[in-house]
């Protein structure tokens, strides 16, 4: 990322959210293939990968000091955005230790950490923030570990404590949603969390996912996409605010259509920490405008095919009713029908 | 394809707890090991050249430094020679690589009430399991049982614990009263219980009759592999055919084929190593599958099941 210090993002109206030809070509577009069906498309989250949003453990970019801003926003409107059972308390040390390890191992240039046994000191160069406390003793921070840590990293965390076969939603915070709620899945279980999604169940694909993330490794990270679409670069779409964001829905024209209509990809994480066997799902959210995506040939003439396409159920249960057929004539005439490779890289 | 997922360590110290139980402190030279929650194991790889053995173990402590690693290895009679091999060879400074390390058998960080239930070797998860349940100030108890001969050596091993909280016993856990005991536990107790197969199932029935709802019952098996009449695994996808030895898994005749066949525990208890099996029969030797998979007989867990059939097909 560019060294950018200063907020010059503002993820509400008066939006202003703007993507260098750099982070353009970063995006992790969501769609390998010309259709596109639900399914667990999980791999292992290796460093490296088809694009470049996904070659570090934590992705950091050109808009990490205006999303923490926005976070710090959100959370100070509502403070139940981010909440964790007392019975966490060893994932949420166990989240600090990844997400500081992490970031200043990957980004030298912004983020230092040195460890003399517990006692530790943490500098984060983008947010002025220099810290020392001592590992494991909460009193020592100025707020609960889980909380610090997550207020300086892009995206959304959740916490999930394993017991009885399940996984149990046990912590978070929640800021970048795609109209979900934590407060609403607290203390849920995978299945109960995962009901609503239409046809995923009856294809068994949510009895094999969470066998599969039962069995998750500590050392062995796994990442998925998901995605959906955003009218305005909107981080914040949780149901709370609906009636915000609710009727942006209904404003998209043919005029504005590149402008106003967002893909949104979720860059999603799972690790298995060590000391509380817990799991982390870390849930990094992009927002790329359709202007931006007609910049690269391979993307729109895809985006084009795969909306066209799309089952009517699934594109309902993603909200995208109101505007997809405007979105699709809009990207028609720069489709010439030419066969695109497959993976979701630029080219 | 991905990177071997481990690390690399040696032996530093070897202590004789009793004539069958030993304790291994393994150390790592640089980095350190991650830390472990309660209940984990790691699998073990060593060996002396010849062979190579893989054998999953509870980690009973981690170093507060992170360097070093305990565990308790047992010589087991039927052992098809990895435990044989540590307690006859196992010296310090022998090389141990520590693959995987998981946990089937974590605590339930909800519970109000932990009972613990453990026979012999099966002691060791809960030795982890006490350090932590007393640094939290938790409500728990250990009933161990074990021979007389053996009573000071876990004695000894418990001497740091609360012992207000852990009782040794040599009488059979029916003898003692332990089912009155568990008849007197509030319904939101937790019990976990860990040792050889007679007492596990000892308990098992114990708690059922009890009335224990079953999410609130935990066990940990300790598997050791065990060998078998020969046949031979024919990979369906490429046609290729593996001898399966009598003193060998299923899943270390494909790896020593070279063969990319999943695993973790090693021991029958996670489910990672299922393979569907398109021809022959299974033997099967786990404690994942469910009866309706067992009767079904498409499915095997390469690690510790066998073929009651000559030949096994696999989708490999
Ligand atoms: S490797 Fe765990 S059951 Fe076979």
């Amino acid at each position: 990322m560019s060294g950018q210090t200063h907020v010059r993002d503002s993820y509400r109206p008066p939006f202003h959210v703007e993507n260098s030809a750099e982070t353009i070509l970063r995006f992790p577009f969501p769609f390998p293939e010309d259709s596109y069906m639900y399914s667990m498309n999980v791999e292992p989250h290796v460093r490296g990968g088809p694009v470049d949003a996904m070659s570090h453990t934590f992705d950091v970019d050109e808009h990490y000091v205006g999303e923490c801003a926005e976070k710090a926003r959100i959370l100070a409107e509502d403070p139940k955005r981010c909440m964790v059972l007392p019975h966490m308390r060893d994932a949420e040390w166990d989240f600090l230790e990844l997400g500081m390890d992490s970031l200043s191992t990957d980004y030298p240039e912004h983020f230092t950490l040195k460890k003399e046994g517990n006692d530790w000191l943490w500098e984060n160069h983008l947010l002025n923030i220099s810290q020392s406390f001592v590992f494991g003793d909460e009193a020592t921070l100025p707020q609960a570990p889980f909380e610090y840590m997550a207020r300086q990293m892009q995206g959304d965390f959740t916490l999930h404590d394993q017991r009885e076969n399940d996984l149990w939603m046990d912590g978070g915070m929640v800021t970048s949603q795609a109209d979900w709620s934590l407060k609403f899945d607290m203390g849920m279980s995978f299945r109960q969390w995962h009901a609503p999604v239409p046809k995923a169940s009856e294809m068994g694909i949510f009895d094999r996912g969470l066998r599969f993330l039962l069995m998750l490794q500590y050392g062995r990270p796994v990442r998925r996409l998901n995605w959906t679409m955003t009218i305005n670069p909107r981080l914040d779409t949780s149901p709370e605010n609906y009636m915000i964001w609710g009727e942006d829905r209904a404003s998209v024209t043919p005029e504005n259509v590149a402008e106003k209509v967002h893909l949104r990809v979720e860059l999603q994480t799972l690790y298995r920490l060590p000391r509380s066997n817990a799991i982390l799902f870390a849930i990094r959210c992009y927002l790329l405008p359709i202007k931006d995506i007609m910049t690269v040939p391979k993307w729109r003439k895809r985006l084009h095919r795969v909306l066209r396409d799309l089952d009517p159920a699934l594109a309902s249960y993603k909200g995208l009713d109101l505007y997809r057929s405007t979105v699709v004539e809009f990207l028609r005439p720069y489709d010439d029908g030419a066969s695109l490779s497959t993976g979701i890289q630029p080219v | 394809m991905a990177e071997r997922m481990g690390f690399p360590a040696f032996i530093e110290r070897v202590e004789g707890l009793t004539p069958t139980l030993r304790r291994f402190v393994l150390r790592k030279e640089k980095q350190i090991f991650p830390p472990v929650s309660p209940g984990s194991y790691a699998a073990l790889e060593f060996g002396d050249g010849e062979k190579v053995y893989k054998n999953a173990y509870s980690i009973v402590e981690r170093s507060e430094d992170g360097r070093e690693l305990t565990v308790i290895v047992r010589l087991a009679p039927q052992s098809r020679g990895g435990s044989r091999f540590l307690h006859e060879k196992g010296r310090s400074g022998l090389p141990v690589w520590v693959g995987s390390v998981a946990n089937l058998f974590p605590i339930v960080k909800t519970a109000r009430r932990h009972l613990l239930l453990s026979a012999g070797i099966g002691i060791t998860p809960f030795l982890s399991y006490l350090r932590k349940l007393r640094s939290i100030g938790a409500d728990y108890t250990l009933h161990h049982f074990c021979r007389a001969e053996e009573r000071s050596a876990f004695e000894a091993l418990l001497a740091e614990q609360d012992q207000a909280r852990v009782s040794v016993h040599t009488a059979l856990p029916s003898e003692v009263g332990l089912a009155d005991w568990l008849q007197d536990e509030a319904i939101a107790t937790h019990v976990y219980f860990c040792g050889p197969e007679g007492f596990m199932k000892w308990v098992e029935e114990t708690t059922h009759r009890c009335g224990f709802a079953p999410g609130k019952v935990h066990s940990e098996h300790f598997f050791v592999p065990e060998g078998g009449r020969p046949f031979e695994v024919i990979l369906a996808r490429s046609g290729r055919k593996i001898a399966v030895k009598a003193d060998e898994t299923l899943l270390e005749a494909l790896e020593q084929a070279d063969v990319d066949a999943p695993c973790m525990c090693r021991g029958g208890a996670c489910g990672a190593c299922a393979v569907t099996v398109l021809d022959g029969q299974p033997d099967h030797r786990d404690h994942v599958l469910t009866e309706a998979e067992r009767a079904s007989g498409n499915v095997i867990l390469t690690c510790v099941s066998r073929a009651k059939t000559d030949t096994l097909t696999l989708d490999l």
